[in-house]
């Protein structure tokens, strides 16, 4: 079929121009995707510059490399401390991973699979929510917090996450795909509910647990607004809020920021290369589940 | 199947499997909605000793009759009228690009640059583009130099809404592309090649093949970025604080104001559902127009 129609465009003729057309459109992606990773490869390029170099635009290669930056923002803990705000990131995120994939794939499996009364009405209440845009629960959210005293502490960011609908919704299509067959085996067998659960279901469930969790961790590691107005102390901030303060107190120190921008940056960049399969397919799974 | 139907049998364990989820969802979700909605019918300054004090539709009535409401409100309109058409068809053009690469691995390549930018976090983005913008020593104007040209970025009213639009395609814009182009995929190459044999162009293929058959994902990366566009705070935050003469203060920062630095609650949640308002009478729009037809 494919051959047939080939031949059948090359003697109606375009078939030449079908070819340069394609060429040129893929020059165009491939100026695009230039044009996209730039300002990525500018952040690393430059915090290797000096400041003068910066103020002073000459070229986009430093005309001098140097440490200096790296040294300075990593040689003042007292001032700028930096590992604490890596270190804060990487806890706060990580519990925020595994407390995300513990209790949403129980309920989602408990929706998904047992017979539980109203649990049609739950699923949809829950998905609804996901229609609520975040930012306006931001108010009653931080006065629930302070009321508890979890203001200005890492549970203030890793608790609340743990309401992801988002979570439910992906893990309880996910859990529909699966054949049952296993399962009523498992039953067979006479395993327990939460031992089909742990052995027969989530094994089978790596690649959308994986998905969940690249999104979880990479947005935990992003988030902004939320550790910018749950926290107030210095020594317990996130390192995107970290880095917003640094460049308010060094206004012009684009050369210091932009190597702490290097250290914000680099981890989401490996776990990207890492896990690229697993989160460019869950994105699109986003889409294509209606 | 007898096993099998014992195994589906109900039982009060399985609720076990919810409460976890359940409990956080009703306290972190549920609870601060109604809270919020409460709070939004009560006058109440977190930092005076009075306890809040319900004041009915008052807050609501400031809003609507209050200068700054309406600046924050029409700042975050003009936003979302220039990104969402802006970025969604930038990610339909791309996606339709990247389509047309068949070299599998440098498709992938393609793909990964388009999304990268979306992984770096807002305070990194905001820094960076705030030295491209600025208008003594930035990137831009150090290259329009060349041309004798210099541009107020961030630092002009009628330019710096246009920046912070251009800075949200570069960094949300591969999302879409993502979704666009796992759905381009599923359309059958037949198609296009039945239509170039009656001769259809390009531009006729897009627009009877193409078009039609994303509609449903279209219409999901619309309302999303609809949702996502009238929350828009991190860009304006760091990039211009809702600079200059506040045309850049969206409404997301003028809530955080009024509830973090001005302490007003009841006035910052109503505004918080003023802007749920919004949002949903939008999406609602955009779901008659793209459904019906």
């Amino acid at each position: 079929m494919r051959r047939h129609l080939a031949s059948a465009k090359s003697t109606l003729g375009f078939g030449a121009g079908w070819k340069w057309s394609k060429i040129g459109i893929e020059i165009l992606v491939a100026l695009g995707s230039l044009l996209m990773l730039a300002p990525i490869m500018l952040i690393f390029i430059t915090a290797f510059k000096p400041d003068a170099e910066i103020i002073h635009f000459k070229s986009i290669l430093p005309e001098q490399w140097t440490l200096g930056n790296f040294r300075e923002i990593l040689g003042s803990p007292e001032e700028i401390p930096i590992f604490r705000w890596v270190a804060n990131s990487l806890f706060i995120s990580s519990m925020v991973t595994i407390l995300v994939l513990t209790v949403t794939s129980m309920a989602a499996y408990a929706l998904a699979r047992l017979s539980l009364p109203g649990k049609k009405w739950i699923f949809m209440l829950i998905v609804a929510t996901l229609m609520i845009p975040g930012q306006i629960l931001l108010v009653p959210i931080y006065l629930i917090l302070e009321w508890i005293h979890w203001i200005d502490t890492p549970l203030a960011l890793i608790v609340p996450a743990g309401a992801s609908a988002f979570g439910v919704f992906l893990l309880h299509q996910f859990f529909l795909s699966i054949p049952r067959d296993l399962e009523d085996a498992a039953a067979i067998d006479g395993c327990s509910k939460f031992g089909i659960f742990w052995h027969v279901v989530i094994p089978l469930s790596r690649p959308a647990l994986a998905t969940l969790g690249i999104f979880t961790f990479v947005g935990s590691w992003n988030d902004f607004l939320g550790p910018l107005v749950f926290l107030d102390s210095v020594d317990k901030y996130t390192l995107p809020v970290g880095i917003a303060l640094f460049q308010t107190s060094y206004y012009a120190e684009y050369a210091l920021t932009l190597a702490a921008s290097v250290i914000c940056t680099l981890p989401v960049l490996i776990v990207f290369l890492l896990f690229q399969k697993h989160i460019i397919k869950g994105i699109a799974l986003t889409g294509l589940k209606e | 199947m007898g096993m099998s139907n014992k195994m589906r049998q109900f039982t009060w364990s399985g609720y076990m499997f919810l409460v976890p989820y359940l409990l956080l969802f009703s306290s972190f979700l549920i609870l601060p909605l109604i809270y919020g909605l409460a709070l939004s019918f009560c006058q109440w300054e977190i930092l005076s000793p009075a306890p809040p004090r319900f004041v009915g539709w008052a807050n609501y009535q400031e809003a609507l009759n209050s200068e700054y409401f309406w600046k924050a409100f029409w700042a975050t309109f003009r936003f979302v009228l220039m990104a969402v058409p802006i970025i969604v068809s930038s990610a339909l053009l791309i996606s339709c690009g990247l389509n047309q690469v068949t070299a599998r691995n440098r498709q992938s390549f393609y793909r990964a640059a388009y999304f990268l930018p979306t992984l770096i976090s807002i305070s990194v983005a905001g820094i960076l583009w705030r030295w491209f913008y600025n208008n003594e020593f930035g990137l831009f104007n150090a290259f329009l130099a060349d041309w004798g040209l210099k541009v107020p970025w961030l630092t002009e009213v009628s330019v710096a809404m246009k920046s912070i639009v251009l800075m949200t395609l570069w960094w949300t814009v591969g999302g879409s592309v993502i979704i666009f182009l796992a759905a381009l995929k599923q359309i059958p190459d037949q198609y296009y090649e039945a239509a170039s044999i009656d001769g259809a162009g390009t531009f006729h293929r897009f627009l009877y093949i193409t078009l039609p058959l994303l509609r449903p994902v279209l219409l999901f990366v619309v309302v999303m970025s609809i949702i996502g566009s009238f929350q828009v705070f991190g860009q304006t935050f760091m990039m211009t604080r809702g600079g200059p003469e506040l045309s850049t203060r969206v409404l997301v920062q003028y809530i955080y104001e009024t509830a973090f630095t001005n302490y007003r609650m009841g006035y910052a949640a109503a505004m918080s559902w003023l802007l749920f308002l919004a949002i949903a009478v939008f999406s609602i729009i955009q779901f008659r127009l793209m459904r019906e037809r």
